[in-house]
């Protein structure tokens, strides 16, 4: 068996271009899943309990079907539902944003309840109102214990962009894919994208560790 | 938009062949993943320098691969490798198999490592062998800080057998898939799989929660 890399040398261009779809998408999709997640989170703790009922069953559903589904789904069958045809970027990032922000608000949720019910009581007891208790004594606490967290959402978001390849979102893996069609050398493509992969996710999920270790005790009350 | 859900009802033989096989590949996965990761966990804290390499580099190593790469790569450098070709069911479970194996021994270790020191000091200063002290003493414990994240592997693992669809295996998945290429009926077909998809897995992740519940450590 002897390897030819040059095929990929030849199409490094083509490559680097996916590879920053795979960056760009996964940054967006962290980014708004952080956004509505975060929102999503703090209406399941202090909304209404109809809104809360309905979250919940949002974010359990969202843990109960594969990505893989919900990707598919979005591509194919929501423009059907609401007759207006999605690009598979936006498709691809919709659909990731709607899982992630369930474990987004998951995160959120744990973040608020680990922090002490006395801590609340004490605010209140001392005159705040629940708004004020809520912004000025929990969620500066439990931001802290929802940051190492968030970052594991970093690595899981560029790692689920993978199968966004599913519904051609021309990223890192899909075009890895069609190169390996065109060159009829699969083993040196992937190779290529098992080490383009890891030296992306390896530093982001050792500082995520390290994170784990240094931000964990901050957070304690 | 007109809808003809009979092509569900139509297809629902298939899409049983399907779910079951989602199901089996999830439990012959974790069956061959639960000794793997007890494996690399004794390398891992076996002492032995080369041993707890290995196992360190390999929980690494697929800690930070998308799993639908691994599958691919699997695919195709697997028969290449070892010069014997695969069905793609073995393929899948290979790649699940090794991908889980290193999550769990992750888990393992944790679960070992969790348990204080103090206990197994104890245990040998009350003449108890080292083998006697960790079956005894920390094994107990650590299993059950363990089931609970074991719960949770579970629940990503079965979400994640419909990724092996893509090697064509053909699982809920990839059997929904080619019904809606066949018949056309977009809407209704990928539905009702992401329907079954979420029957199976709501009543499995709020048993993880159960289980975490009831064993979760918090301290």
């Amino acid at each position: 068996m002897s390897l030819d890399f040059s095929p990929l040398l030849h199409s490094w261009r083509f490559l680097l271009g996916g590879l920053g779809l795979t960056l760009g998408l996964a940054a967006l999709t962290v980014l708004c899943s952080l956004m509505l997640g975060g929102a999503i989170g703090l209406a399941r703790c202090y909304g209404p309990t109809w809104v809360r009922v309905l979250l919940v069953f949002y974010i359990d559903s969202m843990r109960s079907v594969p990505v893989l589904v919900v990707l598919v789904w979005t591509y194919f069958a929501l423009p059907i539902v609401t007759g207006a045809v999605l690009p598979p970027f936006w498709a691809g990032l919709i659909a990731l944003t709607a899982q992630t922000a369930a474990y987004v608000a998951e995160i959120v949720r744990a973040g608020i309840e680990s922090v002490r019910p006395g801590q609340a009581r004490a605010a209140l007891a001392l005159g705040m109102s629940r708004v004020q208790a809520v912004r000025q004594v929990i969620l500066p606490q439990a931001i802290v214990r929802m940051l190492p967290a968030f970052g594991s959402i970093l690595s899981i978001a560029i790692k689920d962009t993978a199968i966004a390849s599913v519904i051609a979102v021309p990223e890192y893996l899909d075009r890895s894919q069609t190169l390996a069609g065109q060159s009829f050398r699969p083993i040196e493509v992937y190779l290529t994208a098992m080490v383009v992969y890891f030296i992306i996710l390896f530093p982001v999920t050792r500082t995520v560790d390290i994170a784990y270790v240094r931000l964990a005790h901050l957070g304690r009350s | 938009m007109n809808l003809h859900w009979s092509v569900v009802w139509d297809n629902a033989g298939a899409l049983a062949r399907g779910t079951e096989l989602t199901v089996l590949l999830t439990v012959a996965t974790m069956a061959l993943a639960v000794p793997g990761g007890i494996l690399l966990a004794l390398m891992r804290l076996s002492g032995s320098r080369p041993f707890a390499w290995f196992s360190a580099s390999l929980t690494e190593l697929f800690r930070n691969l998308p799993l639908l790469l691994v599958i691919y790569a699997s695919y195709y450098v697997l028969p290449l490798a070892l010069g014997v070709a695969f069905s793609p069911f073995v393929t899948a479970l290979v790649a699940l198999g090794l991908n889980v194996s290193a999550y769990n021994g992750e888990t393992f270790r944790a679960g070992i490592a969790s348990i204080r020191k103090g206990q197994s000091e104890a245990a040998l200063a009350l003449g108890m062998s080292g083998w006697q002290a960790m079956r005894v003493v920390v094994l107990p414990q650590a299993a059950r800080r363990v089931l609970p994240v074991l719960a949770s592997t579970w629940v990503s693992l079965f979400k994640d057998t419909s990724l092996v669809s893509v090697i064509s295996v053909g699982e809920l998945a990839y059997t929904a898939m080619l019904i809606r290429s066949r018949t056309f009926r977009v809407l209704e077909v990928l539905t009702a799989m992401a329907v079954i998809y979420w029957f199976l897995g709501y009543p499995q992740a709020k048993l993880a929660d159960w289980l975490n519940r009831r064993f979760g450590v918090s301290e």
